[in-house]
């Protein structure tokens, strides 16, 4: 059997593909992985299943397939099994969509589809970590920076500076980075310029 | 209040759901709306049948399709209202535009006459079929194309190629010579003409001067479930309407429309797009946002015509079942917007303008015509 994903994201592609091949129903299969979708080289593959992406532009011209035979060197068609509902739906909410050939087994479908819905979610949330981690690490330079600033400019210990800011935090109720980008902010407006 | 998912697509015709945003009207309503910016067509189609919205821009032909039972089917789309009319263009190559004007062909007949003549000359001489991309099966767009080559005596199954490509891509394509010409809601015809990618060969008014393009879709058990809920967005819109159609806020508008969580297109191409002999989007909510069943029916119409569905349907129903007059007069009359008598009217056949019958004052309406000169009549009992 042959999976072809498309997804403009290379390293959420490799997870869906890496998630497929842990799936014990499809040993065997051939995953290909293309950025964007490209009829004219389907053929090449002639794939069982599509899943692409809902964010891709591509994806009506997939959907199109079922209508265009003639075009499509296979028919495809979306698979939406009412009975499952459920997992079409959380499939769609993480962001992933498939398109299967006229007659694939439903519930193999379901079950590919749920683990690309599962590796969808797991990249979301490994990039919001990310993010989250690297705004962390901006805000401990900035807060480092305005214990600097403090220090020089009353005459404290790091520490000291360190307490000030805290309790300013909790006095104001707002973050204590943010309370060291005013102090970073005012401290550039008080320098005196060399020129 | 309750929160109301929306979807749209990055086009000009999605001002009426964007500007309800931006001007407030879905909060006056008592609405918490969160706008969706969606990337293709069958994600908004899914989403809407799914749950993951509520409403979205769509497509005129989209909640008819799904009426109709094609593509994939679960839970009804009604359509309580258009978003104004008008707004594609067609977009050819500077080579065939430059054959057309060889062959002296100036109006749309003469073009589509042209290209029979084209189509011709290639298959003697063995090159490609002529192909032409819409961005999506069930549109108005595909419909326009085949109505003005049909026009012309080009057969639409037979003599054309046709590609569905999302609408961004379609200028890359023809400058790559990968198709001859494409239909696409503005501004992305406006962008391939800036770039010199091609040529605009007609907007829709050319074709139709009040052409149906988008409407606003409601997911049926939604609606079912909060219908005054599903009046109260359908007012909130049109209140957007009401600021929209006013010309000394065009400029206001372009600027919102072209910003990159709406459109996100150079503004230059969006002011091309609205402005006189661009792509003639009309936004006016007493002339172009009643969801008329004669429109509905029209497009059913064209579906049969072209093979995509059998002749054997009710239409009559599942036009009045998708189209819903009836939310827009109580979503209208409050705004103090005249009422149609009529659910239906002629299509085309107007060259002025005419009074069509209203309360509690009749509506002057803009002239009604399609290129061919046809009229699409509805029978009343």
């Amino acid at each position: 059997m042959n999976v072809l994903i498309i997804d403009p994201d290379d390293a959420r592609a490799a997870l869906v593909a890496e998630g497929l091949r842990l799936d014990e129903s499809l040993t065997g299969a051939q995953i290909h992985h293309w950025p964007r979708f490209e009829l004219a080289r389907l053929s090449d593959i002639n794939p069982d299943m599509v899943i692409i992406a809902c964010e891709s532009p591509d994806r009506d011209t997939l959907d199109a397939l079922q209508i265009a035979h003639e075009q499509a060197p296979r028919p495809v068609a979306m698979f939406v099994d009412r009975s499952d509902a459920n997992t079409t739906a959380q499939a769609l909410e993480a962001g992933v969509a498939a398109y299967v050939v006229d007659g694939y087994s439903p519930n193999r479908v379901a079950s590919i589809l749920a683990v690309a819905a599962h590796r969808f979610n797991l990249m979301q949330t490994l990039r919001h970590d990310l993010t989250k981690a690297k705004a962390d690490l901006a805000a401990r330079k900035t807060i480092d920076r305005a214990k600097g600033v403090l220090m020089t400019s009353r005459g404290i210990s790091e520490e000291e500076a360190y307490r000030l800011m805290r309790k300013h935090a909790m006095d104001s109720g707002r973050p204590i980075a943010a309370i060291a980008e005013d102090i970073l902010s005012i401290s550039d407006l008080l320098k005196k310029r060399d020129d | 209040m309750l929160s109301v998912r929306i979807g749209f697509s990055p086009l000009n015709d999605a001002a009426l759901v964007v500007l309800a945003e931006v001007l407030g009207c879905y909060a006056a309503e008592g609405l918490d709306v969160s706008l969706s910016r969606e990337a293709n067509w069958s994600n908004i189609r899914d989403k809407l049948s799914y749950g993951l919205l509520d409403a979205a821009h769509v497509l005129a032909t989209l909640p008819l399709a799904r009426g109709l039972g094609l593509g994939p089917t679960i839970g009804q789309i009604i359509a309580p209202m258009a978003l104004g009319a008008n707004g594609n263009s067609v977009v050819i190559s500077s080579k065939l535009k430059e054959v057309f004007e060889g062959m002296g062909a100036s109006t749309l007949l003469e073009s589509a006459r042209a290209l029979r003549l084209v189509i011709q000359h290639r298959r003697a001489v063995s090159e490609g079929k002529v192909t032409l991309a819409i961005p999506f099966n069930y549109s108005p767009h595909h419909f326009v194309l085949r109505h003005w080559l049909a026009a012309g005596g080009v057969d639409p199954d037979r003599q054309v190629q046709w590609v569905v490509l999302p609408p961004s891509r379609m200028a890359d394509h023809l400058r790559d010579g990968v198709i001859d010409g494409f239909c696409s809601g503005s501004p992305w015809p406006q962008m391939a003409e800036l770039n010199g990618d091609g040529v605009v060969l007609f907007s829709d008014p050319a074709f139709w001067t009040l052409k149906p393009e988008k409407v606003l879709a409601l997911r049926g058990t939604w609606a079912d479930e909060h219908p005054e809920e599903a009046v109260a967005l359908t007012r909130a819109v049109l209140r957007a309407g009401q600021w929209a159609a006013d010309p000394a806020n065009a400029n206001a508008m372009a600027e919102v429309l072209s910003q990159k969580i709406y459109v996100g297109a150079p503004l230059e191409a969006v002011q091309k797009a609205l402005a006189p002999g661009g792509a003639g989007l009309i936004l006016d909510p007493q002339t172009t946002t009643f969801p008329w069943i004669s429109h509905a029916k029209w497009f059913i119409g064209q579906f049969v015509r072209w093979g995509l569905t059998e002749g054997d349907h009710d239409f009559d129903a599942i036009a009045r079942r998708v189209y819903r007059p009836d939310l827009w007069r109580q979503a209208a009359e409050p705004l103090g917007l005249s009422l149609p008598l009529d659910d239906e009217k002629d299509e085309g056949g107007a060259a002025e303008a005419w009074t069509l019958p209203a309360e509690p004052n009749d509506i002057l309406m803009p002239p009604n015509t399609l290129f061919d000169g046809g009229v699409f009549r509805v029978s009343r009992a």
